[in-house]
């Protein structure tokens, strides 16, 4: 007889799983990276070209950059699996629990690497500076946005139509994210209130995609 | 049943009447009792249908959170069919109260729309209420259709506490509230008195459409059990009896 096997270990079996699926095929470095490039650079022609004029929308650059990412990156959730015919197998091997773990791990780890492209990104051509609180936002903002990217990228991965729906569903559920993260990185601005706004819209969007996430893995 | 019907029924009279009367006290509350701004003037009486569409539709948005919670608990779909009519009537009110903001600013403020949070963080409460009702097409099963627009249900709520300290949180051109805050500003009591009697008249009619509107969807799809509990493990050993045939 087999002993279960935990749920952290399925957890990091889910992981290595996303972390091989994406050495394997680039999906969300090839899919994420060059869109922030663009979107860095387009975005400092329309509201710029003048530093004085881009220096302040440099937060709101970033924010907006790794919120439009989160589409993509909830496309490709669960496309590996599906694409391969294994998504049932895996929803049958690894707790609801696990699954999401893995997952929303991964979607972590992409998210924050756009958040730190962008930022760069911005740095360099908008000449804007990063102050500290930024950081925190940057860390809190795109784990919530990873638990939202895995909770409709699995809702409409099992889906057969309105597959579009993901923008609609993933972009305005982001608005916290968004609006807390882009004053936290803007110089001046009081950080209490928005840390506190990023803290609690994190922590709930984490408890409600934990809690509805089962229900999303069921036919 | 056809008790219940026509309790249901006298029930939907009863609420029809007394939203005719509080609508009919609230227009003259409103229109010839309370006395205009004394800086905006007339047009701030756009507030009594204002106010209470904003109040209506974070009312239906809560009921769509609790029905969606309670779906997902029970599966009953009842409770999505209670969630689906609580949000098209958010999301309609919401529409309502942005297009009466923008007929109350044109004249206040000098615009149709201005980059004001209150009414982005609003626009996009709509968008989300919409995606919660269009989730139901990604599939053909009802049940599945339904337990994804709870999941929805239950994580686009996040949004609503945005839309109501918007103007807590930033120095905006839309007035901070007036009534759901810690520190109500003064108010006129005519005036509260003819806001209080229209939230009162769109509660009520608030309440009969839902209930016009559940009879409809239960006549579309009629309610399905909720699923029976799994038969617990067996816990004895399992004994096999051969059945021989003669």
């Amino acid at each position: 007889m087999t002993e279960p096997v935990p749920v952290v270990a399925q957890a990091v079996a889910v992981l290595r799983r996303e972390v091989a699926v994406e050495r394997a095929g680039r999906e969300a470095l090839v899919t994420t990276a060059p869109y922030v490039a663009a979107f860095v650079v387009l975005a400092g022609l329309a509201f710029g070209p003048s530093p004085q004029q881009l220096a302040p929308v440099a937060g709101g650059t970033t924010w907006l950059a790794v919120l439009g990412a989160t589409v993509p990156l909830a496309r490709a959730v669960a496309a590996a699996e599906v694409a391969e015919d294994s998504w049932d197998l895996l929803r049958g091997l690894a707790a609801p629990g696990a699954l999401f773990t893995g997952k929303l791990l991964a979607a972590w780890a992409a998210l924050a690497l756009t958040w730190a492209l962008a930022t760069g990104l911005v740095v360099l051509l908008f000449e804007a500076p990063v102050p500290p609180q930024a950081l925190y936002g940057g860390a809190l903002g795109t784990l919530a946005l990873a638990a939202l990217t895995t909770g409709f990228g699995v809702l409409v991965a099992a889906g057969t139509r309105r597959r579009g729906l993901l923008a609609a569903l993933v972009l305005p559920a982001g608005l916290p994210a968004l609006l807390a993260g882009t004053q936290l990185a803007t110089p001046g601005v009081p950080v209490l209130p928005w840390a506190v706004l990023m803290t609690l819209y994190a922590a709930t969007v984490l408890a409600a995609v934990w809690a509805v996430f089962p229900v999303l893995l069921e036919e | 049943m056809a008790t219940t019907t026509t309790r249901s029924r006298r029930t939907d009279r009863l609420l029809a009447a007394a939203t005719v009367l509080a609508a009919g006290a609230a227009a003259v509350l409103a229109l010839l009792v309370a006395p205009p701004d004394a800086v905006q003037g007339q047009p701030q009486r756009l507030m009594y249908v204002h106010v209470p569409a904003a109040w209506l539709a974070y009312l239906s948005f809560a009921a769509v959170l609790v029905a969606s919670v309670a779906h997902l608990v029970t599966r009953d779909l009842r409770w999505d069919r209670r969630a689906r009519a609580a949000a098209e009537l958010g999301v309609g009110m919401t529409a309502l109260a942005i297009a009466l903001g923008s007929i109350w600013g044109r004249p206040v403020w000098g615009a149709w729309w201005v980059w004001d949070p209150r009414l982005v963080t609003t626009v996009v409460l709509l968008l989300v209420y919409l995606g919660h009702l269009s989730v139901r097409g990604l599939g053909d099963d009802p049940a599945t259709g339904a337990r994804r627009a709870a999941a929805v249900g239950v994580i686009g709520f996040v949004n609503v506490p945005v839309v109501h300290f918007s103007v807590v949180w930033w120095r905006t051109l839309h007035q901070p509230a007036s009534v759901l805050s810690p520190d109500p500003a003064p108010m006129d009591p005519r005036m509260a008195t003819a806001l209080g009697v229209a939230v009162l008249a769109f509660t009520l009619a608030g309440v009969l459409v839902v209930r016009r509107r559940l009879r409809v969807l239960a006549a579309a799809g009629p309610a399905e059990p909720a699923p029976a509990p799994l038969p617990s493990p067996v816990t004895g050993p399992l004994v096999v009896t051969p059945r021989i045939r003669p």
